[in-house]
């Protein structure tokens, strides 16, 4: 963390014909500025860092190094889902159409690997449609069969959505419920893609359970 | 009883401060510094744990000529800002950008005669002010959704010391300390786009550049004979100046030499020629830069302490 040096908001740190902009940087008068106040760095590899924005980088096998800043400054971090950023949130509510969860956690890029996850300090709204849960026979998907209040779920933000909500999806492999308890409090662990199991009674509930990674 | 969302303090039970007559200071504050120099300014940035980013400036008080007990001393400037950055309510439409919305507002006890706790139109100017000088520098699309809310409080305004109100004499000098008043709110413009910076600089917003209030004043030329034209000084306090000619405040962007806000008053072109109001911004925008350099000084002492600090564990 302590290596990189301190630059303020608006200091040149590059060019960007010879590195890539990364995460809290921005482009003025075609120079690579910082955006936070922080400790700059100058990575070959994408960084992932939890303290940054994140900022969506297109090209991961450039061999043109990354500049990016991370804010050192905020023991808050000053975190929101963005578009493909992963998340864990909790279901809050079900109707036969979508799932309302609040959004509890976030990493700020599409990478399954929640080692990253950043806890946001207020929980965020989101919603996940019905046609979102799953990626195959989305007409056969029933809700109450994918998810329960107050599983966590492990999902893929697909939208900043509207007013109220993001949108976000499980429809992959390594998405969906992370976490479950059946009617009566025991936790489930999982035993299939589509089935959860008590883990002394051995009572099967359905849910759309997410690869463990 | 226009208010009743809080709870009031008791209408007669409590005794206002008495403060020394106004002949207990008869001498009011000279400046002592030289017309490019700034008064020092303590910044320390995150002091509010719950908050995103927070900071807290203090201006010392200008020192009186006069030794005088604590309590007739000019004022000094405190003010605090907290910045929190929240997703928006239900019910607040959606927004691609950051929402950035400014509160500044008096503490009741700020100046010697007590304010209310309703907003009035001063802290309204003040606060809009301030936003503009935000809204150029905030990178809004990078927060999409989300709002910032920023609220300065000025604890102890220098507008109007303690000395210069008495009750009484409130018609006598009422509108010549009415233009004091406007010209010490412009310091405190200054001192507010300061203090929010460093509070937005603490949170880690993205910026374009950290922003930095500045103030310059046109005052008639201390020279002995009297008459000797005008000359411009840099954070003027209005109480060490009998007559200011024009006064500017710019928020300004050193590394892109933009200016986000601009408030001029008085005719500097009157005083100073064609060049008066040029000469006025230009000064105002390098005491900016010296004020820039405190805030950037505050973060990286956070910073380093911080760092520090999950180093030595």
């Amino acid at each position: 963390m302590a290596q990189g040096i301190l630059v303020a908001p608006g200091q040149v740190l590059g060019n960007p014909k010879t590195e890539k902009a990364g995460p809290n940087t921005h482009i003025q008068n075609g120079q690579i500025c910082a955006s936070v106040f922080g400790l700059a760095d100058h990575n070959q590899a994408p960084t992932q860092d939890t303290n940054s924005t994140p900022v969506k980088t297109t090209a991961k096998t450039t061999d043109r190094a990354t500049v990016s800043v991370t804010t050192t400054t905020s023991s808050i971090n000053p975190i929101s889902p963005t578009i493909n950023s992963i998340v864990l949130a909790r279901v809050t509510r079900l109707t036969l159409k979508q799932a309302t969860v609040s959004i509890l956690a976030i990493s700020p890029s599409d990478s399954a690997a929640s080692s990253s996850l950043a806890v946001c300090t207020t929980p965020f709204n989101g919603q996940i449609r019905l046609q979102d849960i799953r990626a195959t026979e989305k007409d056969k998907v029933k809700m109450l069969q994918s998810f329960r209040v107050g599983d966590i779920v492990r999902a893929i933000v697909i939208s900043l959505g509207d007013q109220a909500a993001y949108y976000l999806s499980t429809a992959r492999n390594d998405l969906g419920v992370v976490m479950a308890w059946a009617d009566d409090g025991e936790q489930l662990v999982p035993v299939s893609w589509k089935e959860m199991e008590g883990m002394t009674t051995g009572k099967r509930e359905d849910r759309k359970v997410a690869k463990p990674i | 009883m226009s208010d009743r969302r809080r709870i009031n303090p008791p209408p007669g039970g409590t005794s206002a401060p008495v403060y020394a007559s106004s002949t207990a200071s008869p001498l009011p504050p000279t400046r002592t510094r030289r017309p490019d120099e700034l008064r020092k300014i303590f910044l320390k940035t995150h002091i509010t744990p719950s908050a995103t980013g927070s900071a807290y400036l203090e201006l010392p008080p200008s020192p009186s000529p006069t030794p005088s007990l604590s309590h007739s001393q000019s004022p000094s400037l405190k003010l605090t800002a907290t910045a929190h950055l929240a997703p928006l309510p239900r019910s607040a439409p959606f927004t691609p950008n950051l929402l950035v919305s400014v509160h500044v507002k008096f503490a009741p006890f700020a100046s010697p005669i007590r304010r209310g706790y309703i907003r009035d139109a001063g802290e309204r100017e003040l606060s809009v002010r301030v936003e503009n000088a935000l809204r150029g520098v905030i990178i809004a699309e990078r927060w999409p959704k989300m709002g910032l809310d920023l609220s300065i409080v000025v604890l102890e305004g220098e507008e109007e010391g303690p000395a210069a109100i008495q009750v009484g004499e409130k018609d006598a000098g009422g509108a010549a300390r009415k233009t004091e008043a406007w010209w010490a709110t412009m310091t405190m413009l200054a001192g507010c786009v300061n203090v929010a910076a460093a509070a937005v600089v603490d949170a880690g917003i993205d910026c374009v550049d950290a922003v930095a209030g500045g103030v310059a004043a046109m005052v008639p030329a201390n020279t002995a004979g009297g008459k000797g034209g005008v000359e411009v000084v840099l954070d003027p306090v209005p109480r060490e100046h009998g007559d200011i000619i024009a006064a500017a405040v710019v928020a300004y962007l050193p590394t892109r030499d933009e200016i986000t806000e601009l408030w001029v008053r008085g005719d500097p072109r009157a005083a100073g020629g064609e060049k008066g109001l040029e000469d006025l911004v230009d000064a105002a925008a390098s005491a900016a830069v010296g004020a820039r350099t405190v805030i950037l000084e505050a973060a990286r002492e956070e910073v380093q302490g911080r760092v520090e600090a999950t180093e030595g564990v």
